[in-house]
């Protein structure tokens, strides 16, 4: 294939036939229960210098739960997927957690600015698509995926796609590399203890974030029966032999919401803005995470029973979500 | 009723009192078609205009978001930031997907309109929303292009909300983000592999709108309507570079009761995004005069 132009930025390699004998030694084709705390989940399945990605972000139903927990643990180094994404960049980055990142989009401020000025972050260039793409070639098995955007964009020359062309009409296509995570984080509304999991509404790209990683851990609002999934297969999102762990984590997406289970928590949502924006994710992390020795006796201790069942109040749609 | 730049008169009464960001809403609002797709940019002014748009002037329009939500009926008002992956904003839709669901949909040509907003747009449309100054260390950061590269690159027809100020209306954007004309040479984005008829349609500030030509002879912005409380000097000294003039440059129509009612107390009731923002501007009904405050 004639490459016309490539981006210049370092990406992760590609290694579609590595990651199928990964896939072949590690993945648990046996249903066997593999539920576990988040802190278990996050010591054993992440690990310092790994390519990290997580599904949705801090404030809509993203793993705010298990991305605390990797910040409680201070696992270092890692490169950050950053699509469709608020502030987890800012506060992985600002926990010292993260030391690159493939930007799609993410909510910019002084913790992330003052990180790319002095070199603790570097930043390649992609747009949301492009990297959900780049998932689903990983997902698919495949080396690359064409796509008809990005081409022309300055954050081409900072990618690691090319620009090609096409052999079948002959016109020019981008192609972005595919992406296999080493490990990714989900959090779903309801999961077996084998990892067969349900997202109930929208999302970003959660099946192919699980069947492109190494590793996968699920953090799910509930913990359903194995008879219920099978009663209703049709809504099973993620298949359990692409799950490693599984983590029950109640409210694990707040301060963010979850569809169908409660709302965000405003005041919370702009604290962690500010946080970003002030570049004081230090003191955020001090009142949240360092202080408990789990998410739960965060919410016992510090948010408080009452505001939990408040946030579950707000949410009043229910159609659409649980089954 | 709509004029040869497609806007409509708008429907109701002049209000007394409003600001140049409900202007601008208002403005890309009676743009809206009906029976027409248009995937906007999560939160803030595209969704606000798509939405009165569609309630006040063309109820058979859908919109499409990022997260692959298909033609809702939105639960208003959206809680703060949550304008995707939320319950609210997802409401009543015809078909919930993913990213790629969007993606895919406008690749193959679904999505007539994009609607973007933007830090910062040059002379041939395209769009910077990654850094200002030079790119690397030297620059300060802003959060990339999340979406709207895609929109800008897939959608038939871009229409992008920006300030009109000389920082952001600039010869060459810093970086390109999202593409628009690209260097403004023919077959610009075919070559890089774009789908060709596709690209920027108008920019709409608060005081004035571009198209690029009619047809699209220059790919460069051409000032085609401004505010009535502005005048074409007034425009130009806030654009760093010197845009095309049209010979008849039109006069925009300000915000009605009826739109304000709306975007106040239904879409925007926090002020969140229009309440703050934007020079207030006084319209005397009885002597047909604009007074911009400050």
């Amino acid at each position: 294939m004639n490459v016309i132009a490539e981006g210049k930025a370092p990406y992760l390699a590609v290694d579609p036939d590595g990651f199928r004998a990964h896939v072949r030694e590690h993945k648990q084709r046996a249903l066997t229960p593999r539920l576990m705390t988040a802190a278990e989940a996050v010591s054993r399945y992440v690990a310092e210098g790994d390519y990290f990605a997580y599904d949705c972000n801090y404030f809509q139903r993203g793993p705010s739960t298990l991305i605390r927990e990797v910040i409680r643990q201070q696992k270092k180094d890692l490169w950050l997927c950053g699509k469709f994404t608020y502030v987890d960049i800012g506060l992985l980055a600002g926990a010292g957690c993260a030391s690159k990142v493939d930007c799609g989009f993410f909510w910019p401020g002084a913790a992330v600015d003052n990180r790319v000025k002095d070199g603790r972050l570097e930043v390649y260039e992609y747009s949301n698509i492009v990297m959900t793409l780049r998932l689903q070639a990983g997902a698919m098995g495949l080396p690359f995926l064409p796509v008809r955007s990005f081409g022309g964009t300055d954050g081409f020359e900072h990618s690691g796609c090319k620009l090609v062309e096409d052999p079948y009409t002959g016109k020019p296509i981008t192609i972005v590399p595919a992406l296999n995570p080493d490990v990714s984080i989900i959090h779903v509304q309801q999961a077996d203890v084998f990892g067969n999991a349900r997202v109930f509404g929208t999302g970003i790209s959660h099946e192919d974030c699980a069947l492109a990683s190494k590793k996968v851990i699920v953090s799910a609002e509930e913990i359903v029966d194995t008879e219920e999934i099978r009663r209703d297969p049709g809504r099973t999102s993620i298949p359990y032999y692409a799950v490693d762990a599984v983590v029950h984590a109640p409210m694990g997406a707040w301060p963010g919401n979850c569809g169908g289970y409660y709302g965000s928590d405003t005041p919370a949502v702009i604290e962690a803005f500010g946080a970003i924006s002030r570049d004081a994710v230090e003191a955020y992390v001090e009142k949240y995470v360092t202080p408990f020795a789990s998410d739960a006796e965060m919410f016992e201790k510090l948010v408080g029973a009452e505001r939990l069942a408040k946030l579950r109040e707000n949410e009043t749609i229910k159609d659409g979500y649980r089954a | 009723m709509t004029n040869s730049l497609g806007l409509r008169e708008g429907i109701g009464t002049r209000a007394a009192s409003f600001n140049e960001r409900e202007m601008q809403i208002c403005t890309v609002a009676r743009m809206v078609e009906d029976g027409k797709t248009y995937w906007v940019a999560g939160g803030g002014s595209p969704m606000y205009a798509a939405l009165l748009g569609i309630r006040l002037y063309a109820p058979s329009a859908q919109y499409i978001t990022e997260d692959g939500v298909i033609a809702p009926e939105p639960m208003l008002p959206f809680e703060p930031v949550m304008t995707m992956v939320s319950s609210r904003a997802g409401y009543r839709a015809l078909a919930w997907g993913t990213m790629n669901t969007a993606g895919n949909h406008a690749q193959v040509g679904l999505m007539d309109y994009g609607i973007l907003n933007t830090l910062q747009v040059d002379q041939h449309g395209n769009i910077n929303s990654t850094a200002i100054g030079e790119y690397g260390s030297g620059a300060r950061r802003f959060g990339g292009p999340g979406g709207a590269d895609s929109i800008a690159a897939l959608c038939w027809r871009t229409i992008l909300m920006t300030d009109q100020e000389k920082r952001k209306f600039v010869e060459r954007v810093d970086f390109i983000s999202s593409p628009g004309f690209l260097d403004g040479t023919e077959g610009a984005r075919e070559r890089v592999g774009l789908p060709p008829d596709t690209g920027p349609f108008r920019v709409v500030t608060p005081c004035a709108m571009y198209d690029y030509g009619d047809p699209v002879a220059h790919r460069k912005l051409r000032l085609v309507a401004r505010a009535p409380w502005v005048s074409v000097d007034d425009v130009l000294e806030e654009c760093e570079f010197l845009p095309v003039v049209a010979d008849d440059v039109a006069v925009l129509d300000s915000p009605t009761e009826e739109e304000l009612e709306i975007l106040r107390t239904e879409l925007d009731p926090r002020g969140q995004n229009t309440g703050e923002r934007g020079t207030w501007v006084i319209y005397d009904a009885d002597s047909g005069e604009y007074t911009r405050a400050g």
